[in-house]
């Protein structure tokens, strides 16, 4: 199957690393990910507090750019992936006309065909496949999952599966050998998205999340959106050094699980660019790390 | 299945408990039909509040399995199959102080709902005779906020609220503030902005778990968003919340794409990335997140832009030029 992927402006800089997982493990699995031509920021869940059209035009032209390539969008971003399933909706439901108004300007149109989907989606639907690819089963691997606001909330935006108690990070991991540990966080924020605005209540969110994971025996948090990953693990000392020495977690993206269970390298997936080291667990897991 | 389980969370004023109920099952009962029938068949000492039963007086409101929802307007069966035919978590309603089993006290979030100056100051032009009409589409620009039934629903899994409410309130009380600001007929929609601009219009931290747990489909997030935008349309531009939002868009017309590295000096000024924000960068340059050459270009220059730029600055609000 082939996508326009959309990587979002975070693959590209802090979470390089996510990136070149989700296109590795793609590539194990045969699916092929075109880059967007031209891809601009979905606005971030930010650009509508200061400029609401600005932010449904910048996507409409997303989606009418990869309209022009005649695939179905994929993205591994939760918030990309909201915001971009925000705004369609949003043109399908009457924007439509003054959005192409704009794009006609450059030769541009929205019309719906392209379909907004979360790499966390297709790798669920397809773990009954692949789990028979796994060369490194991560047995002795806790693992707590951690899905991200974005990821599940709006249900009538995202809707994939039920926001009040999704499965598909707790069916991958068990895919992958490993077993899920539940954490109250497990649905909560982690604070990215204020981290600014809201310094302290970011920083808290990060501690309880992490303290969570720790106390339930977990050997990593689990993450299907880079934002939230970057807010674990980047921000994670800060968080815990105002939280008194708590021990520090692990945080894996979701495609590095996959990619690890897959046998892909250490290298590949960038797990020496982690702040909270996560090899020395997968390497305990798997006897081995690539 | 025969039989349904509830474990119940109960208060009594000094003591707290889960206690265990069990009741025969019957396809197509609601959440508050069982709390009804635990109520008149095995204990009468159970409380909760509600009236209408259909969705309309906002009473009955609880968590199930830790999620807020209309008991009347919640059907069990739903419930069993997200959750499978385990016992189902009653408790009350999150954020709120708990007066006993699922009651909740509203007194103080009414008074926090004077905040947002709730109540029309109608421009001059209207008056006792001429009346206070409006046309239907602007109406409409705030109908959806006049549904609320003030259930608390919102509130319950907020997760800035449950950090503190010290510097936020209960996302309807934002939902208030907006319906006066939306509303065409108003004298002084500004008023209601700025009352929410003192009491943590930037802090929502995007949970979205307002948006979705409201049973009327109001989207309290939705209108903190059109009341920030009001805000900084009118010149509330300082701050670390808008001057955050602020370098998103700059960054969108100028190259297409976020410019991480400038992205704090922008937020919270050049002196505070140089010394708050220090140890931070440090550990980004040691791990490879962030490259120092790299960092050095994006701080002096910027990302290349992205394919076919000038058209995608072309379709952004014509009026905003990239900075
Ligand atoms: S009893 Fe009135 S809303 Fe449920």
């Amino acid at each position: 199957m082939k996508y326009a992927f959309f990587p979002g402006c975070v693959l590209h800089a802090a979470a390089k690393e996510a990136l070149s997982s989700t296109l590795a493990v793609a590539e194990k699995l045969g699916m092929e990910l075109v880059e967007i031509p031209g891809w601009s920021c979905c606005g971030a869940s930010h650009v509508q507090d200061v400029d609401p059209e600005a932010a449904l035009v910048a996507n409409a032209r997303n989606l009418a750019l990869a309209e022009n390539m005649g695939l179905p969008v994929v993205t591994a971003c939760s918030t990309c992936a909201l915001m971009l399933r925000q705004a369609r909706a949003t043109l399908l439901a009457g924007a439509m006309g003054r959005a192409n108004a704009r794009l006609a300007e450059i030769g541009l149109r929205f019309t719906g065909a392209s379909e907004v989907v979360h790499f966390l989606w297709l790798l669920a639907d397809a773990s009954e496949q692949w789990t028979r690819k796994v060369e490194r089963p991560l047995d002795h691997l806790r693992v707590a999952p951690f899905y991200g606001c974005h990821t599940v909330r709006p249900p009538e935006i995202m809707g994939y599966e039920s926001h009040l108690n999704p499965q598909s990070l707790e069916r991958i991991i068990r895919a992958c050998g490993a077993t899920p540990v539940a954490i109250p966080e497990r649905l909560r924020c982690c604070g990215f998205h204020a981290v600014f605005p809201a310094e302290h209540t970011a920083m808290r969110m990060t501690a309880s999340a992490v303290t969570s994971a720790a106390r339930a025996g977990a050997d990593c948090l689990l993450t299907p959106c880079p934002l939230c990953h970057m807010q674990l693990d980047m921000y994670q000392p800060d968080a815990l050094s105002a939280a008194c020495g708590e021990t520090p977690v692990p945080v894996l993206h979701l495609v590095q699980l996959v990619g690890q269970a897959l046998g892909l390298t250490a290298k590949t997936m960038g797990l020496g660019r982690h702040i909270v080291d996560a090899r020395p667990v997968l390497k305990a897991a798997a006897g081995s790390c690539g | 299945m025969d039989t349904l389980t509830f474990l119940i969370d109960r208060f009594d004023g000094t003591d707290s408990w889960r206690q265990r109920y069990e009741i025969p099952y019957k396809p197509g009962m609601t959440v508050l039909a069982c709390l009804i029938h635990i109520k008149e068949r095995l204990d009468p000492t159970l409380n909760f509040t509600a009236s209408c039963r259909s969705a309309i007086c906002g009473a009955c409101a609880v968590r199930v399995n830790g999620h807020a929802l209309l008991a009347c307007d919640t059907m069990v069966d739903n419930l069993l199959r997200i959750w499978g035919e385990g016992a189902l978590g009653v408790s009350p309603l999150g954020n709120a102080r708990v007066v006993s089993d699922l009651v909740v006290a509203w007194e103080e979030k009414v008074e926090r709902l004077r905040l947002a100056r709730p109540g029309l100051d109608a421009k001059p032009e209207f008056s006792a005779q001429k009346g206070c009409r409006q046309a239907p589409a602007d109406m409409q620009a705030i109908a959806r906020q006049w549904d609320c039934i003030l259930c608390g629903s919102c509130a319950s899994e907020c997760n800035k609220l449950t950090d503190s409410e010290k510097d936020f309130l209960e996302p309807f009380i934002f939902t208030h503030a907006a319906r006066y600001a939306g509303d065409s007929r108003s004298a002084v929609p500004m008023r209601h902005v700025e009352a929410m601009l003192e009491h943590g219009l930037w802090k929502c931290v995007h949970c979205m778990e307002c948006v979705t747990k409201c049973p009327k489909h109001i989207r309290p997030g939705e209108d903190i968003a059109a009341m920030r935008h009001m805000a900084v349309e009118a010149g509330h531009t300082d701050g670390p919340g808008p001057r955050h939002a602020e370098a998103f868009r700059t960054d969108l017309g100028a190259t297409g794409r976020l410019n991480e590295v400038k992205l704090v000096p922008r937020t919270e000024g050049l002196v505070s990335a140089a010394t708050k924000h220090l140890p931070f960068t440090l550990r980004m340059f040691a791990k490879g997140k962030l490259g120092v050459v790299e960092a050095a270009r994006l701080f002096m220059a910027d990302n290349p832009p992205v394919e076919n730029i000038d058209g995608l600055r072309k379709v952004l609000a014509a009026e905003r030029s990239p900075s």
